[in-house]
């Protein structure tokens, strides 16, 4: 196959697959990346079994062909090359020859017929949803899924399609977040699927906030179509929990927040939360907020928000890392938080739907 | 018997189980909200309680993630005030795919759902772990019950139950295999714990490594960082101040921290010799559990486990001989089963008692060798020689007396366990260099001369009978 394409754009579509490829393999094949030349575009694939994406770039194709080739390495390559046009030559013992500029690299590769295919979609149901409310929705739940892998079914988040509605959810035991996507959709195409950490990850870096993605589902597996990069992944097998039971009931109190000043004052006063409880407490008295941390020993930190309440004077205590983390995904600038006693888990909530559920910890005496 | 109740049919809870089920209620209820009680609790039922291990029922299986997650502590508590001790919390629902961490209930995950538990994941492994080690593969026995359920407990929640956890038993009894397990487990289960397993001759190597490079702050970072500590064989700290003086600050950094130690020796704490009082009482202020040598059925169902998971064939009475033969050490036992089972495959003859006992030998000598005492051997010396008893404690240094006094030394380090220490004490009150000395002597002897060889051989032979 031979081939000549920009610097900009192969190493932009290279950018977008390398992720994938895991870095301790056991098939040399899964280290390298699938070029497929043909009329106007060439096609790169990297795949690790599980989660598998396809990018594609403009090219001028002189001669169709495939191949694969070290993904790291022509990557490091491509990037250093001097000039912006890049001529690649590839030979029937499947040798590329990259030349741009003066520079020349020659690099062996296998052949392409070795590469696992991606799965095809026949018979699958597919939705469309706009990539910005699907990035939003990841973002606002992807931080709480539990990375505790005795537990594989809560490795990933759960996409639960049902009643025109997609609700995201991700849970570790500890805290629970959930967004939800309005979405119309046939009675046929309801169902729950997982999809696992990995592909969740992957599939944030290469959403935007323009366009559509095309959701296909079929047979354990699920593809998202962003136009030029198609990310396909393994579904993970299994039920996940039944999430509602853990959304408490009525709030006792209601605290409205604004989210960036409330998230600062966490952040200062997390410095001085110890390594052993990891733990900050919030006192509610009279439009007030104080929060505290400290650490044996060590010292002490605390800082007072002035804040709309009216309830009785309580205090509750929260790992601070798990509450900063859905204070930093929001972009509200208000949120609330509604209490019910220090010992029942604290629910975060903004204007549209969305909560996070986050249980809390013991107030050391 | 109250303790024990289990369910009459399915899906109600007998009349014992309810009882029980209301004292534990009315001692979790005032640790925890009485929300969160009417949440998670109020329809979960007790479906058996066993003396290791109760089982509650639960609707569905959030309850299972989120009482593990949150409510373990509470309810541990409850449990010791309605049972007297801890016990394993085992969850049973109509679907459990996916969040079952209950390590003995793995078998049932399996049924319940294609579960990609059958891929296995290449779960990279703490260093210095044999992944054979987990508690899966150890064979649970009154010999042992305890210190397996109080291993299994620190795994499940670290620095939560006890801590320090100390381990001790004999050769081949299951210590580092326990502790092991515990350290494969949460490294499992967490990633974020940071899971450190080191013999103590180990830290001590390094300790003076570090002092000898300047490298002290590289050394304490390595040892008071993780968030569980694991070390076998402590009892060899016995004796190396210094190396107690490191590990004594190393111990207080990790406890303050409430970071979990668990520790292995081939003695309970108090009877390490030259262990500093401070470490000892460190040592005892958690939990102690004795591992013992297993009685028959443990080591049958040892011997059967080993060939299951092997899948080797062999004949009920070759099982029997070998639980029978091999009493003491658990190590032993499955060497020899090894052996007898790489013999019927290849041979492909038959296994007679006299094949298996000939094939076995040696193994069976070692066994006997348990029960020679020093006294023994000095015995059987003194008469071989025609000297007295006495002269082999006494100062006398003839070679006529000399001499079999330190065949007698040689005799008691290759047939007993005991230290040099402890051959010097029995020769009245020698130091252990004495005693190597001895031993290094005989050794050479015995290599130039032909008469020694045979009359040490006859002697070691008429004490192994």
């Amino acid at each position: 196959m031979k081939f000549s394409v920009a610097k900009e754009k192969l190493l932009e579509a290279l950018q977008q697959v390398q992720n994938v490829v895991s870095t301790r393999t056991t098939l040399p094949i899964l280290s390298n990346v699938l070029l497929q030349a043909n009329e106007a575009e060439l096609h790169l694939t990297t795949t690790d079994l599980d989660v598998g994406v396809r990018g594609t770039c403009e090219a001028h194709v002189d001669k169709a062909g495939a191949t694969t080739l070290p993904a790291r390495r022509v990557f490091n390559i491509i990037r250093e090359l001097p000039s912006s046009e890049i001529q690649i030559d590839v030979d029937g013992k499947n040798a590329a020859s990259i030349r741009s500029g003066q520079s020349f690299f020659k690099i062996l590769g296998l052949p392409e017929d070795e590469f696992p295919p991606l799965p095809k979609f026949e018979d699958a149901k597919v939705v469309t949803m706009r990539q910005k409310e699907l990035r939003d929705g990841l973002r606002k739940t992807s931080y709480a899924i539990s990375t505790d892998e005795t537990r594989y079914v809560l490795n990933g988040v759960l996409f639960s399609f049902k009643e025109n509605k997609v609700t995201l959810v991700a849970t570790d035991g500890r805290r629970l977040a959930m967004a939800e996507i309005e979405l119309e959709f046939p009675r046929s195409h309801e169902s729950d699927l997982i999809i696992p950490t990995k592909a969740v990850t992957e599939l944030q870096r290469l959403l935007t906030d323009d366009g559509d993605v095309k959701v296909s589902m079929s047979n354990g597996q699920i593809a998202f179509d962003l136009n030029k990069t198609l990310l396909v992944s393994k579904l993970i097998e299994g039920n996940y929990p039944n999430y509602r039971q853990v959304i408490p009931g009525e709030a006792k109190e209601r605290v409205k927040l604004e989210r960036e000043m409330f998230l600062n004052s966490l952040r200062r006063v997390s410095l001085l939360a110890s390594d052993k409880s990891h733990s900050v407490k919030l006192n509610f008295s009279k439009n007030n907020l104080d929060i505290t941390a400290n650490t044996p020993e060590v010292g002490e930190a605390k800082e007072s928000l002035a804040v709309p309440y009216k309830g009785r004077e309580f205090s509750i205590a929260f790992n601070p890392e798990f509450l900063m983390a859905p204070l930093r995904a929001l972009t509200e600038d208000e949120v609330f938080l509604d209490l019910i006693d220090e010992m029942s888990p604290g629910v975060l909530k903004i204007q549209t739907p969305f909560l996070y559920v986050l249980m809390p910890m013991r107030i050391s005496s | 018997m109250w303790r024990f109740c289990n369910t009459v049919n399915n899906f109600s809870m007998d009349k014992k189980c309810a009882q029980l089920w209301q004292r534990l209620s009315a001692a979790l209820k005032p640790q925890i909200s009485a929300d969160s009680f009417k949440r998670w609790f109020s329809t979960v039922e007790l479906l058996e309680a066993k003396d290791k291990s109760i089982t509650l029922t639960v609707p569905n299986n959030i309850y299972q993630l989120w009482i593990e997650s949150n409510y373990m502590p509470a309810l541990q508590n409850a449990i010791v005030v309605t049972f007297g001790g801890p016990r394993l919390v085992k969850f049973s629902a109509p679907s459990l795919a996916g969040v079952q961490t209950s390590v003995e209930d793995a078998a049932l995950v399996k049924e319940a759902s294609p579960a990609p538990q059958v891929e296995a994941r290449p779960a990279a492994t703490v260093p210095g772990l044999n992944p054979r080690n987990t508690f899966e593969s150890f064979v649970v026995g009154p010999n042992n019950e305890i210190a397996h359920a109080a291993s299994l407990a620190v795994a499940q929640a670290p620095a939560r139950t006890y801590n320090p956890l100390f381990v001790y038993g004999g050769v081949g009894l299951g210590k580092t295999h326990l502790m092991q397990a515990i350290g494969q487990f949460v490294w499992a289960k967490r990633k974020n714990m940071k899971v450190l397993y080191v013999s103590s001759e180990l830290f001590i190597n390094e300790f003076i490594d570090a002092i000898q490079h300047s490298n002290l702050v590289k050394f304490r970072k390595r040892y008071r960082q993780p968030d569980l500590l694991l070390i076998d064989d402590i009892q060899f700290l016995g004796g190396k101040e210094r190396s107690q003086e490191e590990f004594f600050h190393t111990f207080n950094t990790l406890f303050d921290g409430h970071k979990q130690i668990v520790l292995s020796s081939d003695r309970p704490a108090s009877e390490i010799s030259n262990l500093e009082h401070r470490l000892v009482s460190r040592f005892e202020w958690g939990l102690t559990a004795e591992l013992q040598p297993p009685d028959i059925e443990t080591r049958l169902a040892i011997l059967r486990k080993k060939a299951n998971a092997m899948q080797i064939k062999l004949h009920e009475d070759v099982f029997q001989f070998l639980a029978t033969r091999i009493r003491t050490n658990v190590r032993r036992l499955e060497g020899a089963l090894m052996r007898v089972a790489s013999f019927a495959s290849l041979s492909g003859r038959e296994l007679t008692n006299e094949t298996v006992e000939h094939l076995l030998k040696d193994i069976l000598q070692e066994e006997g060798r348990q029960s020679i005492t020093i006294e023994q051997i000095q015995r059987r010396v003194a008469e071989h020689f025609d000297v007295r008893l006495a002269d082999m404690t006494s100062k006398r240094r003839p070679a006529s007396i000399a001499f079999p006094r330190q065949v007698a030394m040689y005799l008691a380090r290759e047939l007993t366990k005991a230290s040099l220490n402890e051959i010097g004490d029995a020769f009245g009150g020698r130091d252990h260099g004495t005693v190597l000395h001895a031993c290094k002597l005989v050794k050479k002897r015995i290599a130039e001369q032909d008469n020694i060889r045979q009359t040490i051989s006859y002697i070691d032979s008429s004490l192994q009978r």
